[in-house]
């Protein structure tokens, strides 16, 4: 056929074919791109969603000297796990010590003198009771007698004097004994240490810009959960929750309710300028969870779900005008 | 009689090219400029192809993907504790100034994402690895922006080295391929932690949030509950998508230059291949009339007229095709400038360059129809 020796008709041809392959592949659309990590989902079918941040259980203990002084050793590290009553922090002692040392000898000297003095009592008592017996023979004069009693009296008075200088200086001895134990900073619950601010030759303040040592319990975690205020109704006591770690989104830590902090706060803000206008309040959950293998650290930030009763109309979409209430 | 109409159609060489040329012209004409109108609507659309996600959940107000109004930090959370959101991640997304070694500067789209799943990420990474982008501040740049922050500098930046963003040292980690956007801002992806540093500081920093809907939810069941229980407005993707195109639309001068060019292309189409077809039958009136002498019917006169010019209009509209497609493919391998080229197109192109050659033959059908076989004889 005529056409089929057209040049011009095999160019058509190809237009036509050229434009159905251009539309097929402009149709492909790349599939969206797998996120990088899975988010975090909840376990529940009706929760109230949060931003936690991990704490110790207890507040931490700020540890500090009962008195300034110059530090002398430091007996722990950080991360140390001690115990009630273990020393964390030695003073410099030598005055103490030296003193201490000074009044146990003055002690001893008082019990030499006390001693002596109980010599010379013996002494008087035997002189006293062969003068009564002269006296009794009349061989000395009654004057005489007196005189050898009341030098018994005076060694009595001088050993009652003796031992109560005996009393006051062990009642020294026991002031500088606990002033030389007060140099010695126990701990004063269990723990572990989270940070050492001083070393061994560095002077303690009583009042010091930064915490010397930091006793905190890291056993036991707590996390904080802030609802944003617009969410508060929607919270209820007693509720299990899930937190997963930022960047860990497929081990979720299961949370046990304790409290719900009722003063609701404003936001602290990601950002951390304190110049910052706040115009949201967020109602804070306590909730406790028992430390898994994964290492967890104080401070780290966790998405929290908290699960609720699921209300039927919650649950559905044409629920609108009930939930709208809540937003308002 | 129909290889007669055709060999009376490609005899004369020179006719033939000239009324295959007004339709190709013409079919050029219209589908090249929709095709860059369609293409440039498609780029106010770069956030959702840049980042893409299933729903976006934006301030009650948003309108459009390029503007947007600042949310809360915490309303992530609201998202969140919708029942029907599987996850909702924050993004921010502004425009900030980079400053180039030569002292220049240019805007950039600054885009962050959430720092654990980094949702939203750039869609084909050239070079580097996406999780660099959580270091210190660290940003992936596309293509374009390496183009652009590259003037005043000896060798084009590339991994490693460092540009100012916003007074900050922000240091390249990864190269993506991102499509274009509207006003020509290249696209800087970091973290979004990151990005509200670069960012200066403001009392709303969340632009806005993409989610998912839960399994077992429909997009528009998940949109309409984020919607009841927050406030706020939650698109799909193809919605937000037409919104932003509409938005376009109604609010620019755009569409009236297209549409313009495009109604000038059917009408000198329409009137060149109008009027060649009309001469060439006014030439062939003499053979016309011959034949009707010898007999032939008025219908079968019709139908070799209208043979003629659909063979026009088809290999017309096919030459045309493959100059468009060129210009497409070329159009969409540099990136620029603007080309889509949606199924609607040719099929569009094709019904109109059919209805000029029908036009057209209608005007050498009243001809022929007219037409005494005594012609023959008188000339």
């Amino acid at each position: 056929m005529l056409l089929f020796r057209q040049f011009t008709f095999y160019l058509a041809l190809a237009g036509f074919a050229g434009a159905f392959l251009f539309v097929r592949q402009m149709q492909q659309k790349p599939p969206a791109p797998p996120p990088f990590v899975e988010p975090a989902r909840s376990p529940y079918a009706a929760h109230v969603a949060a931003t936690g941040i991990l704490e110790a259980e207890r507040e931490n203990v700020k540890i500090a000297v009962p008195k300034a002084g110059l530090i002398q050793r430091v007996a722990v590290q950080v991360g140390s796990r001690v115990k009630t009553g273990d020393p964390l922090l030695q003073l410099d002692d030598r005055e103490a010590r030296a003193k201490l040392n000074t009044l146990r000898a003055q002690l001893e000297s008082l019990r030499a003198a006390l001693q002596t003095d109980r010599v010379m009592l013996a002494d008087a008592v035997d002189q006293l009771v062969r003068a009564e017996k002269l006296a009794r023979d009349k061989v000395i004069s009654d004057d005489e007698r007196k005189r050898r009693d009341f030098a018994k009296q005076n060694w009595d008075a001088r050993i009652a004097k003796d031992e109560a200088d005996l009393k006051a200086m062990e009642a020294q001895i026991a002031q500088s004994q606990t002033e030389l134990d007060v140099l010695t900073v126990l701990a004063p619950r269990d723990g572990t240490i989270l940070q050492v601010n001083v070393r061994a030759g560095e002077f303690a303040g009583t009042a010091p810009l930064e915490p010397l040592l930091i006793l905190g319990e890291v056993e036991k975690l707590q996390v904080r959960a802030e609802v944003d205020e617009q969410n508060a109704p929607l919270v209820e006591a007693n509720r299990p929750a899930v937190a997963y770690l930022k960047g860990d989104t497929q081990h979720a830590l299961p949370l046990r309710f304790v409290r719900i902090e009722p003063f609701v706060i404003p936001k602290r803000s990601l950002t951390g300028d304190s110049a910052e206008r706040v115009d949201t309040r967020v109602l804070q959950i306590i909730f406790e969870l028992d430390r898994p293998a994964a290492p967890l650290y104080v401070g780290q930030q966790v998405d929290v779900f908290i699960e609720r009763s699921a209300t039927p109309r919650a649950a559905r979409p044409d629920a609108a005008p009930a939930s709208l209430t809540i937003s308002q | 009689m129909y290889h007669l109409a055709l060999k009376m159609l490609l005899g004369d060489r020179a006719k033939y090219l000239m009324l295959v040329g007004g339709l190709t012209f013409a079919t050029m004409l219209m589908t090249q400029q929709c095709g860059v109108f369609f293409g440039l609507l498609k780029w106010t659309t770069s956030h959702l192809s840049n980042m893409r996600a299933k729903l976006w959940v934006v301030d009650r107000k948003v309108e459009q993907a390029n503007e947007l109004k600042a949310l809360r930090d915490t309303d992530v959370n609201r998202v969140r504790t919708v029942p029907g959101v599987a996850w909702a991640v924050p993004v921010y997304v502004t425009v900030q100034s980079a400053k180039l070694a030569d002292g220049n500067f240019k805007p950039v789209m600054l885009v962050g994402l959430d720092n654990a799943t980094l949702i939203g990420q750039p869609p084909v990474l050239l070079r580097g690895k996406l999780e660099s982008v959580r270091l210190p501040n660290s940003v992936i740049v596309d293509e374009l922006a390496v183009r652009r922050l590259s003037s005043g500098r000896a060798k084009p930046l590339d991994l490693g080295d460092t540009f100012e963003l916003n007074d900050k040292e922000a240091r390249i980690v990864g190269i993506c391929r991102a499509d274009k956007h509207f006003f020509g801002y290249p696209y800087v992806y970091s973290t979004y932690t990151q990005a509200l540093q670069f960012a200066p500081k403001q009392r709303k920093m969340l632009s806005l949030i993409l989610a998912e809907p839960a399994p077992g939810w429909s997009l528009d069941d998940a949109a309409a509950a984020i919607e009841a229980a927050t406030g706020m407005k939650a698109y799909t993707e193809e919605k937000f998508f037409w919104a932003t195109i509409w938005w376009y639309f109604k609010n620019t001068g755009i569409p009236i230059a297209f549409i313009s060019t495009i109604a000038l292309g059917f009408i000198v189409g329409m009137v060149i291949s109008g009027q060649t077809f009309y001469a060439f039958v006014h030439e062939n009136l003499r053979h016309l009339g011959a034949l009707k002498a010898m007999g032939a019917s008025n219908g079968l006169l019709v139908r070799m007229l209208l043979l003629q010019a659909f063979i026009v209009g088809f290999i017309g509209y096919g030459l045309g095709a493959l100059l468009v497609v060129g210009f497409g493919r070329t159009a969409v391998a540099r990136g620029e400038p603007p080309f889509m080229f949606p199924w609607q197109l040719p099929v569009a192109t094709f019904c109109l360059v059919m209805s000029i050659c029908a036009l057209s033959a209608v005007l050498g059908i009243r001809k022929v129809v007219k037409i005494e076989p005594a012609i023959v004889f008188r000339g």
